[in-house]
């Protein structure tokens, strides 16, 4: 008897685990991912990936990119909009779109206003986006009525750059009755919002169980009329773990596979892979400060001569990689398609000598542990840079670091040489151009040493220039004069591999990480 | 007893001051910039200035440790460099899942391992004792992530008889929160597709994780057996007429039991301080995963947080089981 009711509790079990409700798979979609990232998911504070990825879909911004076309930007919650020279500052004015929160208030231009004094009074991880990039402070953006608002920018920020970053995570609007309401000892309401959400994206927030999921439903009020009720995104950090889920029919999308992985799915007719872009370049930074062995340009440029790029990536980022050399990545305005380096030895070799440095010299590279761009281990990357530098005369010695290790020594101009990458916060090509040109802006190239004042006036007027052609003019000069003496290696631009079940359709990715949810259907 | 209970209740807070102070120093000793890792490469030295002033990393080694001394004493264990949240909020979200899982592969790996041993020790140097002392040795060498990807594949993909990862199918939504424990909150809510999911769900990761130990408790237990059967009262028992399984539960198994104890207890305190691969292979939310999120952060915090936890729960099921040895046997007593 007892072995029957056993018998009997068990299969009731398998009856109940199996007998998940079939009609929901076909309206929901379920996207595997490492989101250990995740920290918050209040627009205001959050900098982290995934959370741009949920964010993108729960906030609208004023303006947009859609697609994978980061160079044109598109309306959103502002219909139109403007930059006017005002003498001493930039206006830059919106007019709102007529349309409704999830909550049902109307998007006014009170809640823009609100959303950015809030991201800045916040001092979050994004913040410097809008204190430091745009230049703006608590009182920059003012309401001219109800639907009609405007933000002063100093002369010294660049009003293409601030139109830019509005889309990442902290241009999303927020509803602000809604924000105020759950406002607790002056947190403007953020840790309310870390868990809920109050925007007019497509999907609101449900739930986040940390370290498990995020659900997310269709916005009954979006105008923009999503095709499927229910996202979820599933929390998986192994990637067998996923393809696995991905196989059985778990997941819908697999945002993590290896290199291996993707490409067996590549071939089964089951699955498709979707390459997206990426806006982050792998490099080699060379310290270039005075008594130092990289400071003359000749041995910098040897270095390039002699890195077998081709390599890289075809064989080991398995062709999803970009090869580029120049500082503004491919798909940003100002990218600049050159590729004059290629390998040479003979060249490379005749640099050093006239640089001084005819047998060569014996250096430390920073390499960090874990797995470089387009999922290619670093140690792999950075033996193959040492075999290739040391055809020249180069020793590289490989000193594998943990990040948090690698970055202090880099950031206090202490290294000779890194392998890292780098990516911009908003899709403007001053997001790599002040960074890795301008000495003063106290990043990359003051890193590796690198003041070069030309390089920092070219960024600098590039950045405030509205003229679109004169900012081309300016970027092209920039990125040749970079290609020629600056302090960096430009290995390649990785792609990211995405594995989707062929019942996905609509899935596009752009190079910043944006998907649009509301674009997918399931067949 | 009660005398040695308190007693060594008090020996609890030595050891968790001493794990505090290891913890504490050792973590700054680590290299590497906690402020850096928690704002990103990006970060200017303002922002970083700020974030080390906000967390009181700018003050003295020794002020630090005082001040996290003070905080503990009021039960607070500090705030979560990576989550921002408060260390004790995030382990009240991540212990159940580590709990019930423990939990769970505890019982299966009690109720495989005792039983093999058992059947091992009557039957020494023959097939089922071959068999077993085999199998325990596979148990025991088997890697877990390997045992992990091989049942997912198998028993989840290609024979989809038992679910995947995670705590729940992805398309079920779990109840509100009470407990933290889905399958007692599915219980509460009366939501029994969501209980028998949850269910459903622990089978594979508790058994990957209680494979391991059921192999070392059949190894134990197998040990234990024959050196008991092998007493003189055992002897006596049989001449006295007793029957075999009288002999075997009554006399020679309750007296086999106290190393088994000792075994049970500490592979309770090791899967409670987190089994990180078998959570991390099954997307797992427990406490070892938020420790291995927190180390590769440099989140100092919350790793003193989860070893301090660690350390009571050790030090405790450690007096839990010096006490159960008076309960099995009564020959032992504490003044």
């Amino acid at each position: 008897m007892r072995k029957r009711i056993g018998a009997a509790v068990l299969v009731g079990i398998g009856l109940l685990a199996v007998g998940v409700a079939q009609n929901s798979r076909s309206s929901t979609l379920v996207y595997g991912l490492d989101s250990s990232d995740l920290i918050t998911l209040d627009p205001g504070l959050s900098y982290e990936f995934s959370s741009g990825l949920i964010l993108d879909n729960v906030y609208e911004t004023l303006v947009k990119f859609d697609g994978e076309d980061l160079s044109t930007l598109k309306p959103s919650i502002a219909t139109k909009w403007s930059t006017k020279d005002a003498g001493d500052a930039w206006k830059v004015t919106f007019n709102l779109r007529n349309e409704k929160f999830a909550s049902g208030n109307s998007v006014t231009a009170d809640d823009v206003i609100y959303t950015f004094d809030r991201a800045i009074a916040l001092k979050g991880n994004g913040s410097f986006l809008f204190t430091d990039v745009a230049n703006m402070k608590v009182g920059s953006t003012k309401a001219i009525n109800k639907n009609t608002v405007e933000v002063t920018l100093p002369k010294t920020a660049s009003p293409a750059a601030f139109l830019n970053l509005l889309t990442f995570n902290i241009g999303g609007i927020v509803d602000s009755v809604v924000v105020k309401s759950h406002v607790v000892n002056n947190d403007y309401g953020s840790a309310w919002l870390k868990t809920n959400s109050a925007g007019s994206g497509p999907y609101v927030l449900n739930r986040w169980d940390q370290s498990q999921q995020v659900v997310l439903d269709a916005n009954k009020n979006s105008r923009l009329l999503p095709r499927l009720s229910r996202i979820i995104l599933r929390e998986m950090k192994e990637a067998n773990t996923q393809k696995i889920a991905l196989e059985s029919g778990e997941i819908d999308i697999a945002g993590d596979l290896t290199p291996d992985m993707v490409k067996a799915k590549a071939t089964d007719s089951k699955f498709v892979v979707y390459k997206a872009d990426s806006l982050r370049l792998q490099y080699l930074g060379m310290n270039s400060g005075a008594g130092s062995l990289f400071e003359d340009a000749r041995v910098r440029q040897a270095v390039r001569w002699a890195v077998d790029q081709d390599s890289i990536v075809n064989s080991l980022a398995g062709g999803y990689a970009r090869k580029v050399q120049t500082i503004i990545p491919a798909g940003l305005f100002g990218f600049n398609a050159a590729t004059p380096y290629s390998v040479n030895v003979e060249k490379a070799k005749a640099l050093l000598t006239a640089a001084g440095k005819p047998n060569g010299f014996e250096f430390e590279m920073l390499v960090p542990q874990g797995s470089c761009e387009a999922g290619v281990p670093c140690s792999d990357l950075a033996a193959k840079i040492q075999s290739d530098l040391a055809k020249i005369g180069l020793k590289a010695n490989i000193k594998q670091i943990v990040q948090s290790e690698l970055y202090p020594i880099y950031r206090a101009q202490k290294a000779q040489m890194v392998l890292v990458s780098w990516s911009p916060d908003f899709p403007d090509p001053d997001g790599n151009a002040t960074p890795m040109s301008d000495f003063g802006a106290k990043s990359l190239a003051w890193r590796n040493v690198w003041n070069n004042p030309t390089a920092s006036k070219l960024a600098q007027q590039a950045a405030l220039e509205t003229n679109s052609t004169k900012r081309a003019a300016l970027y092209k000069q920039l990125t040749e004069l970079q290609l020629d003496e600056g302090p960096f290696a430009i290995l390649y631009q990785p792609k990211v591999p995405i594995t989707l079940s062929t019942s996905v359709q609509g899935y596009k990715r752009n190079a910043q990480g944006q998907v649009r949810f509301e674009k997918i259907s399931k067949k | 007893m009660l005398n040695y209970t308190i007693r060594r209740l008090f020996f609890v807070l030595f050891v968790v001051w001493g794990v505090s102070v290891a913890t504490f120093f050792l973590s700054q000793v680590v290299p590497g910039d906690p402020a850096l890792v928690a704002l990103g490469d990006k970060a200017t030295d303002e922002m970083i200035a700020n974030f080390r002033v906000k967390n009181g990393l700018d003050k003295p080694v020794v002020a630090q440790y005082f001040s996290y001394v003070g905080r503990l004493l009021q039960g607070d264990l500090g705030t979560s460099l990576r989550t921002g949240r408060p260390i004790i909020d995030d382990l009240r979200d991540f212990f159940p899942g580590t709990l019930e899982l423990s939990i769970t592969a505890l019982l299966i790996a009690a109720l495989i391992g005792i039983p093999a041993g058992i059947l091992a020790a009557l039957n020494q140097n023959r097939p089922p004792d071959f068999i077993i002392r085999f199998l325990a040795l596979i148990g025991g060498a088997t890697p877990i992530y390997w045992l992990a990807i091989l049942l997912l594949e198998f028993l989840h993909n290609k024979l989809r008889i038992l679910p995947g990862p995670g705590r729940l199918d992805a398309y079920l939504i779990a109840p509100t929160r009470v407990t933290g424990f889905v399958g007692i909150d599915a219980l509460l809510a009366r939501d029994w597709q969501v209980f028998g999911d949850s269910l459903a769900h622990l089978i594979l990761p508790a058994f990957v994780l209680g494979a391991f130990s059921s192999a070392l408790l059949a190894r134990m237990t197998r040990a234990s057996m024959l050196e008991t059967l092998s007493q003189d009262f055992i002897r006596t028992a049989r001449s006295k007429g007793v029957s075999q399984s009288q002999v075997v539960i009554k006399h020679a198994l309750r007296n086999a039991f106290l190393p088994v104890l000792t075994v049970l207890g500490g592979v309770l305190g090791g899967l409670l301080s987190g089994a990180v691969l078998t959570e991390t292979i099954f997307s797992w939310p427990g406490v070892g995963r938020y420790t291995t999120d927190a180390a590769i952060s440099l989140d100092f915090p919350a790793v003193m947080g989860v070893t301090l936890l660690a350390g009571m729960a050790y030090s405790i099921i450690n007096l839990v089981t010096d006490l159960l040895y008076a309960l099995f046997d009564p020959r032992i007593t504490y003044a």
